[in-house]
């Protein structure tokens, strides 16, 4: 199970890249292989507003549906539309092809709340 | 929670286990996906120890088989099998199993996870009732019961018999050898494809399994659970008991009035028999949506603005990369070719009904 390097993480295991302002959002190795094949993804809609901790996305697996939740106060500006028709990429490639969205962030200082790799790692191992 | 026998060999092929019916059973190995592909195209390996194996034997078993389902069991010839419902007397399902003739005087049924605690009493006190001197045996934690399904299963579990097993027609059974182990084989199953069961009393034949994967290698075989063997029911129209029927439905509602045999006396006809003649029963429809979306049990469905039903067993066809679902409507809204939609998280998504399957033979 990949952790990977220059991420930071949520307790909720999604995935944010910080790059000006904006944040990448995803969903962890750990959280793909907990939930198995993903099916189906209800991509936000661009300009959606949200607090940290509101749903940001849904993922169907073919068992169960699992929300994914905002990591941070942000509105959504681009969202990933190759997963709607390849919802497979967010098993397949969770940091890279199977990224969810960008979005650009409300407060700067959010996330110095997320936890970094290593922090991570041990609240997989819980 | 009870374990097959499997439990640890499948615990080394990487199974991740679901409870299910108080069985701590596979949900898959590697992929449900890729599990449901295998099946479709080439050959998959199911343990469903889970069900139960109960055998019916004495003097006139058929008789009681009979009484008590809606196919007439009396018709049955030995090797040969029938898919049936037990009703209770208000006509509403108690249970949906396959019942093997073996030979004369001599029955063995599979009834779903659990249900032979309830089935066998309720057999028993027919028969005590009526007087008849049926054995029935319930051997479900001694038994075991694999399914080898796919379009290779033929050729693959050819290799490990000497028996014939083009001699095995659809719904046919035979006492034969496989892996040295003797074993009932039925060419029967609930994915759809070719395929065999075996059922057999787990003592003597811990090699079966194994024997069918080395085998099946050749075929690409995969191990498989029961989140394959859902979403290949499903694509088929195959009823689900805990879905479809759990709560009191009857044949009819349940899209099962082809299993009744009216020509035979048997329990609950004369209530299934009073709404089949008022006509005013739930329909239960398939529907197909148009595009990929997930639709669960208890979605709702919508026709015109109205909540005509709910969705009792949905999820997303692998082979059609669509929603499907199978739904309870209102009588006067069953119509073959009419667009409805599924509420799915407060979003509606089209879908039209069809008659079942909803993928045909090789058509994935």
């Amino acid at each position: 199970m990949e952790i990977r390097e220059g991420l930071l993480y949520s307790k909720n295991h999604e995935w944010v890249k910080v790059l000006d302002g904006k944040a990448k959002i995803g969903i962890t190795d750990y959280a793909q292989s907990k939930l198995g094949d993903i099916v189906f993804v209800e991509l936000p809609e661009i300009g959606k507003e949200l607090k940290k901790g509101e749903v940001i996305c849904i993922l169907e697996s073919v068992k169960a549906a699992s929300d994914v939740y905002s990591a941070v106060d942000c509105s959504v500006e681009e969202v990933n539309d190759r997963l709607s028709n390849e919802p497979e990429l967010l098993n397949k490639s969770p940091y890279d092809d199977g990224w969810i969205c960008i979005v650009s962030m409300k407060n700067k200082d959010q996330p110095k709340e997320l936890l970094s790799p290593e922090s991570y790692k041990k609240e997989t191992e819980k | 929670m009870m374990r097959s026998p499997l439990y640890e060999l499948q615990k080394q092929l990487g199974a991740k286990f679901t409870e299910f019916s108080g069985f701590e059973m596979p949900l898959y190995y590697s992929s449900i996906i890729e599990e449901h592909f295998a099946v479709r195209k080439k050959l998959g390996l199911f343990d469903v120890s889970h069900m139960g194996n109960v055998l019916v034997g004495g003097e006139n078993p058929e008789e009681l088989l009979s009484l008590v389902s809606v196919a007439d069991v009396s018709k049955l010839h030995p090797g040969k099998s029938v898919y049936t419902t037990f009703l209770r007397e208000d006509g509403t399902i108690i249970d949906d199993l396959i019942i093997y003739m073996i030979s004369t005087n001599n029955f063995v049924f599979i009834p779903n996870a659990g249900q032979n605690k309830i089935v066998v009493p309720w057999l028993c006190e027919h028969a005590k009732k009526r007087g008849l001197g049926v054995e029935i045996k319930d051997v479900t934690l001694e038994w075991m019961i694999l399914a080898v399904q796919g379009p290779s299963a033929n050729e693959a579990m050819q290799k490990i018999t000497d028996y014939t097993l083009d001699r095995i027609k659809p719904f046919e059974c035979s006492n034969i050898t496989v892996a040295n182990a003797p074993v009932l084989c039925s060419r029967t199953g609930y994915t759809g494809e070719d395929g065999f069961e075996l059922q057999f009393p787990t003592r003597k034949n811990g090699k079966v399994f194994s024997s069918i994967f080395e085998t099946g290698k050749e075929y690409n075989v995969l191990p498989c659970g029961l989140g394959a063997r859902d979403s290949l029911r499903l694509e088929k129209g195959f009823a689900l008991a805990s879905n479809e029927f759990a709560g009191g439905r009857t044949p009819l509602e349940a899209g099962l009035s082809w299993t009744i045999n009216w020509d035979h006396e048997f329990i609950g006809k004369g209530a299934v028999l009073k709404q089949k003649e008022e006509g005013n029963y739930e329909r239960t429809v398939y529907l197909k949506c148009k595009e990929r979306c997930v639709p669960r049990r208890r979605c709702e469905v919508i026709d015109n603005k109205k909540n005509i039903g709910k969705v009792s067993s949905g999820g997303l066809s692998p082979c059609l990369k669509k929603g499907i679902a199978v739904a309870h409507v209102k009588h006067e809204s069953r119509e073959i070719g009419k667009i409805v939609s599924i509420l799915i998280h407060k979003k509606e998504y089209e879908a039209e009904m069809i008659r079942p399957p909803f993928i045909k033979k090789g058509e994935c």
